[in-house]
């Protein structure tokens, strides 16, 4: 039997009044580079959050690697690696101290603690930065950093929230070329992004969370062809042959989450609005 | 694509990470927070800042240690006193007022522990832990603190104190006073843990802020109503009278059973039941601590942010352009304002700003309610400080905040760097909010003087403590609009106070305090003086001048702000713009 890496039952978030994640249910396998899209404030980092065990769920359950996180979280916690939304790193440290406060976290011993931790930093071109406390790195070398974190003790899931956001393009190439090596070995990764063109090339299955609930899931291969049945029905031509027409990711997000609640384009015509601007 | 099968999984699971190493992590994590916090600086005036640093910390640690030695000391003194005199009841007020003075140092200490108070412990939880290590964690993170310390010492010397009063008591008194300090520091842990989940809730922040000042008027004022200042020797005071009468209250409280568990020599069964129930105290402290930990642990969030955020119904779909225009139309002004458009807006931004902190407008109208109480009190009979004393004490809570001026600001302090605005304006418009609210606060405390004096307070009196307001008022604009410029730092309401603090602003911090303590400290020296002399015009004289270089310092500091910005940009980026 496979058992996926990530699956979730009816996952449900609220806070208050208001449901920030509703009935998502999420079936990632091993091995999948899968990407997590949607629009601002739909229910992104909040599921990712629960995935990782920073935030409790508020009804519905989560397996990863087939152990219940809720039952097993130190166990699910040691196989999982995670580039949370703030980080999450201790500023008065370096980068070197903090990767060792790190591996000694996950239980690796001294050695290969202090071995990993080198190359990472060289990996991550930090080598050089000894002696600056993690406070005074720029955006992109934090989350170089943080992602040499999530990966020291070699997790078999990796979580990244925005992993790429404020990287320059040559450490971005380092860092896809790093996590598709871990595909290669075996990994899952679980991205959001919001640059879709990353995804595009990155990802192998993708899921698209709209105003809290799962709107569509699949590989791009089969959220391509439910769009192009979509459009068929519209057009009232259901018994058409497919269209060889090979549509990119955004369009198929712009399809899935362009529209308001009541069907309304969500984004104004800009002819209608905004005629001030030059 | 490569399969896992759940069984390989799990066996994989099974060897735990050693408890030791993960413990040793942590320690090593919070020395190397410590030694780097505070060996390693940024920027200019390293060198100076460390020397400074280093040179108020000598100054300041003085006084500390007296307050720690002095109520050590007093502890051992007591607990000997009580056995010595055969007054054994007396124990359980020195114990509970021990814990008392652990929950006091414990609130007020954060201010001058070292920079590990920056480590955010919850964050933990992202690291393979079970919840009895995070738990063990949790307990252990932050052990070393004053409070801990001096309740810890408190203890140890009434130990001693009753050892030497009665040998026999030695024992007993070391095994029951160790119980009582682990359950005072559960109970510390546990009133700092629920706080801190409470805390983050602005209502209740606003709600415990009201609360705490209707506290402190309420026992000020039923204290003066028992001990009248005129009255002394007749009836007592409350503090002492709750002292005295605290023994039988006590009883059932962890105090009067560690006292009892000391005491009941000749009953063993009696003091093995208060021994047990001190334990059972303990126990209790410790699981309401557990709970709240193991919520966190589990993952909780804790702002109430998100779960205001506005749900969109029926009545909020979007507005058509021409409901939108004249919405506008109707919010915009119709009158000229009476300051110049950005200084307007800022200063409009600025009163939304205090409009929605409820807990300001409490820390601004609570002093007031003391100058009453000082009225009957510390200035009873004494008329002629009573003005310069109520305006001194209103004006040290406040001009605080003109030290921090962009603090709040935090990241949104770009928009006043990107917009086409002179930033000299921005201040105007900040400086003015405060004067607006200082001004109106030493206003209503002069009235209040005015309206409690039975005696019209002298003409030359109220000259020299205008100009000494004006003065100090004007100095501190400057110095601390200096201050904001040079030093800002970015202050989240809501969150723990000893996470937001560096020992660089701890230094300033205390710095400020001695600036502010010292140019109110300035009013008496100079009464004195003048009635020294026998001329009451001598405080004008002296503040006149003050008060005239005040002003113009400010006046020249604002006209120099633009400038004085623009060469602190990347402080403000720093400190202030980083996410």
């Amino acid at each position: 039997m496979t058992t996926p890496a990530i699956d979730t039952t009816a996952l449900t978030r609220r806070f208050g009044d208001f449901t920030a994640v509703q009935d998502v249910n999420l079936r990632v396998d091993a091995g999948q580079f899968f990407g997590f899209l949607g629009p601002n404030g739909a229910g992104k980092s909040t599921t990712i959050k629960m995935l990782t065990g920073l935030l409790a769920p508020t009804s519905g359950t989560i397996r990863i690697l087939g152990e219940d996180l809720k039952q097993n979280s130190a166990d699910v916690k040691r196989q999982i690696g995670v580039v949370p939304e703030g980080m999450a790193l201790f500023g008065r440290l370096t980068a070197e101290e903090y990767l060792r406060f790190v591996g000694r976290m996950y239980g690796l011993d001294r050695a290969t603690t202090m071995q990993r931790t080198q190359e990472l930093l060289d990996f991550m071109h930090l080598a050089d930065e000894q002696k600056k406390l993690i406070t005074d790195f720029s955006h992109g070398m934090q989350k170089k950093l943080a992602l040499a974190a999530a990966v020291i003790h070699g997790p078999k899931v990796l979580f990244l929230d925005e992993p790429f956001e404020g990287v320059d393009a040559v450490a971005a190439g380092t860092l896809k070329a790093m996590l598709l090596r871990m595909i290669a070995r075996g990994a899952t990764i679980f991205l959001t992004s919001h640059v879709l063109e990353i995804v595009e090339r990155l990802c192998t299955h993708v899921a698209i969370i709209h105003r809290g609930q799962l709107v569509a899931q699949g590989s791009l291969e089969e959220l391509r062809a439910g769009a192009d049945r979509r459009e068929r029905a519209e057009r009232g031509e259901e018994n058409a042959p497919a269209s060889e027409r090979m549509r990119s990711l955004e369009e198929i997000f712009l399809e899935v989450v362009g529209t308001d609640r009541e069907g309304n384009p969500a984004a104004t015509a800009p002819e209608q609005e905004l005629s001030w601007l030059s | 694509m490569a399969e896992l099968d759940a069984t390989k999984l799990a066996s994989r699971f099974v060897r735990d990470i050693p408890v030791r190493t993960q413990l040793l992590a942590v320690a090593w994590l919070r020395w190397r927070i410590f030694v780097n916090s505070t060996f390693r600086r940024r920027g200019t005036g390293r060198a100076a800042g460390l020397v400074l640093a280093i040179l108020v910390r000598i100054t300041v640690w003085p006084f500390l240690a007296l307050m720690v030695i002095g109520p050590v000391g007093g502890s051992g003194f007591l607990a000997w006193a009580a056995i010595a005199n055969n007054h054994p009841q007396r124990l359980a007020s020195l114990l509970a007022g021990i814990m008392l003075l652990w929950l006091f140092v414990n609130i007020n200490g954060q201010s001058v522990t070292a920079a590990i108070s920056s480590f955010d412990p919850s964050s933990l939880i992202r690291f393979p832990l079970r919840f009895g290590r995070y738990l063990t964690l949790r307990i252990f993170i932050g052990l070393l603190t004053p409070s801990t310390i001096v309740g810890c010492l408190a203890l140890l010397a009434a130990a001693v104190g009753i050892g030497v009063a009665d040998p026999a008591l030695a024992l007993p008194a070391v095994v029951v006073l160790a119980v009582y300090a682990l359950a005072n520091i559960f109970l510390m842990r546990m009133i700092g843990a629920w706080f801190e989940r409470w805390l983050a809730n602005r209502r209740f922040r606003e709600f415990f802020s009201a609360l705490m000042a209707l506290s402190a008027v309420g026992f000020q004022l039923l204290n003066y109503q028992r001990a009248p200042a005129h009255a002394y020797g007749g009836r007592t005071s409350l503090i002492l009278s709750l002292v005295r009468g605290s023994g039988a209250g006590l009883r059932w409280l962890p105090p009067g059973f560690a006292a009892h568990a000391i005491l009941e020599r000749s009953h063993p069964f009696a003091a093995i039941a208060n021994f047990a129930a001190l334990a059972a105290s303990a126990t209790l402290f410790a699981a309401v601590f557990a709970i709240r930990m193991h919520k966190q642990f589990l993952g909780e969030y804790l702002s109430d942010s998100q779960g205001s955020r506005a749900k969109p119904g029926a009545g909020q779909r979007r507005r058509s352009l021409a409901q939108r225009a004249s919405l506008v139309a109707s919010t915009a002004p119709t009158v000229r304002p009476a300051f110049a458009p950005i200084v307007a807006a800022c200063l409009h931004k600025e009163w939304l700003t205090l409009r929605g902190n409820g807990a300001q407008v409490i820390a601004m109208l609570t002093p007031l309610f003391f100058v009453v109480i000082l009225n009957r009190t510390m200035f009873a009979g004494q008329s002629t400080y009573f003005l310069p004393g109520a305006i001194a004490y209103v004006l040290f809570g406040v001009l605080a905040g003109l030290y921090n001026v962009f603090g709040a600001d935090g990241l949104g302090v770009q928009v006043y760097l990107l917009a086409p605005v002179r930033l000299r304006d921005v201040i105007v418009a900040k400086n003015l909010m405060s004067l607006t609210m200082i001004v109106a606060e030493a206003g209503l405390a002069w009235l209040l003087v005015s309206l409690l004096t039975r005696a019209p307070i002298p003409l030359a009196m109220q000259v020299s403590t205008g100009l000494w307001t004006i003065f100090v008022i004007a100095a501190n604009l400057a110095l601390g609009t200096m201050r904001s410029i040079q030093a800002p730092r970015r202050f989240i309401p809501g969150q723990m106070r000893g996470r937001q603090t560096t020992p660089t602003n701890r230094t300033s911090g205390l710095l400020i305090l001695l600036v502010l303590f010292g140019s109110m400290a300035l009013q008496f020296p100079v009464t004195l003086l003048s009635r020294y002399f026998g001329d009451p015009w001598l405080g004008a004289w002296i503040f006149g001048p003050l008060a005239a270089a005040a002003v113009m310092a400010y006046a020249l500091l604002l006209r120099n702000a633009e400038q004085l910005i623009m060469a602190h940009r990347d402080v403000f980026a720093e400190e202030l713009c980083k996410v």
